[in-house]
């Protein structure tokens, strides 16, 4: 136990400047200057590590610069199938560009800009936070208070955005909170992330009509920031007994699968209005069953033929 | 050298941390790389040096995306851990088992100082079922990892030493 009152004396002043940080970063709230370095020097680093980790991770960039710029869909479908072509898939590669097809065809429907990114990095501390960092900043034109897509409904939202990366808080975490609707009887209420504990749902309303099954989209936050309208988060599992409370409270099941995200969307512009349901999986789906064949025969009919013109086309 | 060494093997656990360690479909949680990486460095160099090591490398895994709490919780949880650690640089023939041992209560201690810390300024993300969970898991997991971390993150930072510097005579 060599020289420890100096080691003492260290340990003193570095718990002293810990406090000091905690105390500074404490008040000014998110976006300190410490964090904004961690972005920029850090960003880069992970972007870097998670090419070299996921090979893919290069092309879905570029592909990410293509379509911020306004392409259709269905450009970027031909694109994809050229793409497609050109490389030898793995498997791992191919449920990427399927989730990418997904995402792309959500966005599509929604007339939502978006710029794709891919997840470089998740969760922070020790098993407490559910965030991810994702390969698209502020030079993409992604600000904080952004929602985040991907094919199969609501992510997230930005919270730090880098030059080239972003950190967005996903709906998993504990801290996060949005706006939901429910689809059959268009009440409204809030859709909470409870860590390891599922997702919950409050309805605002004392109302005993919620059941499960019933399916939730986000609610409009005030001039879509953090969260756009109409983008799917999940279903009602149990409606929890919550006798002698005000609202009631029920289970959620996220659409999005939070343990396998990779590609995602960051709705930078949207439509004016986006019709009503119209981003939910077709009705009829109680299970995401192999055997599609079957059910693509029998409701391609309405779901193919009732999508081509969805509403006022005010994007711009 | 000296200084190399440590700051490659800490990036090196910062980044394997976020970018693989975490997406692995591990249930109930994650090992904390960095703190045995910590461990390891001050259980070479001792108190003063550990303290400072965890202090720098908490720093870091305060401000590295995707973390998003109060910068300096990690910072204040390694520091202390650090310099725990490298009270035991003594030890001499330490054996694998309380090698583990070290690394057990440290990987607790990190993640109870964070938690403390974090109820202190009201994180909602801070709760006794969160905290039971963490701790479980990181600790379990850390003293999976300790036996082949450890041995060469000391050999490496023994091997950086100045010639004669450590050595017992």
């Amino acid at each position: 136990m060599r020289d420890s009152r100096r080691a003492r004396l260290v340990l003193a002043l570095l718990l002293l400047t810990a406090f000091t940080l905690i105390t500074l970063d404490y008040r000014a709230g998110s976006g300190g200057p410490l964090r904004s370095i961690g972005n920029a020097v850090f960003g880069p680093v992970e972007r870097a590590a998670a090419a070299v980790v996921h090979p893919v991770g290069s092309f879905f960039s570029s592909l990410g610069h293509l379509s911020s710029y306004k392409s259709t869909n269905a450009k970027l479908r031909k694109q994809n199938q050229q793409l497609r072509e050109q490389l030898r898939l793995t498997d791992g590669e191919r449920a990427h560009l399927s989730s990418a097809e997904k995402l792309l065809d959500l966005a599509g429907r929604a007339q939502f800009r978006i710029v794709p990114a891919q997840v470089v990095a998740v969760e922070g501390a020790l098993g407490f936070e559910w965030t991810a960092t994702i390969d698209a900043g502020s030079r993409d034109g992604i600000r904080s208070n952004m929602t985040v897509v991907n094919g199969d409904g609501l992510v997230g939202k930005t919270v730090h955005v880098g030059p080239t990366t972003s950190t967005v808080l996903l709906g998993r975490d504990p801290k996060f909170t949005a706006g939901a609707r429910l689809e059959r009887t268009n009440e409204i209420g809030h859709v909470d992330g409870g860590g390891r504990q599922p997702m919950t749902f409050t309805l605002l309303g004392s109302s005993n009509t919620m059941k499960a099954g019933d399916r939730l989209v986000s609610f409009a936050s005030i001039a879509n920031r953090p969260f756009v309208a109409e983008v799917p988060i999940g279903r009602i599992v149990k409606v929890l007994p919550t006798p002698g409370q005000l609202f009631r409270t029920a289970i959620v099941a996220p659409f999005v699968d939070f343990t396998a995200i990779d590609v995602v969307g960051v709705v930078v512009g949207q439509p004016r209005t986006v019709r009503r349901d119209s981003l939910l999986p077709p009705s009829p789906t109680p299970t995401p069953s192999p055997s599609s064949s079957q059910s693509a025969g029998s409701s391609s009919g309405t779901s193919a033929g009732s999508s081509p013109s969805p509403a006022p086309s005010g994007s711009g | 050298m000296r200084r190399l060494v440590a700051t490659a093997f800490v990036l090196t656990a910062l980044l394997v941390q976020v970018t693989i360690v975490n997406r692995l479909p591990l249930p109930d949680g994650r090992p904390d790389l960095l703190v045995v990486v910590v461990v390891a460095l001050a259980l070479v160099r001792g108190p003063e040096y550990g303290a400072i090591v965890g202090f720098a490398a908490g720093l870091a895994a305060d401000v590295i995306p995707p973390a998003d709490h109060t910068i300096g919780r990690l910072a204040l949880a390694y520091a202390i851990v650090g310099y725990a650690a490298g009270l035991l640089e003594d030890a001499e023939e330490r054996s694998v088992l309380a090698t583990v041992l070290v690394v057990a209560a440290c990987s607790a201690a990190a993640v109870v100082g964070y938690a403390g810390v974090g109820a202190l300024i009201g994180d909602e993300r801070v709760t006794v079922e969160a905290l039971r969970n963490s701790l479980v898991a990181t600790v379990i997991y850390d003293v999976v990892l300790a036996p082949f971390v450890v041995p060469v993150v000391s050999g490496a930072a023994r091997r950086a030493e100045p010639a004669g510097y450590g050595v017992r005579p």
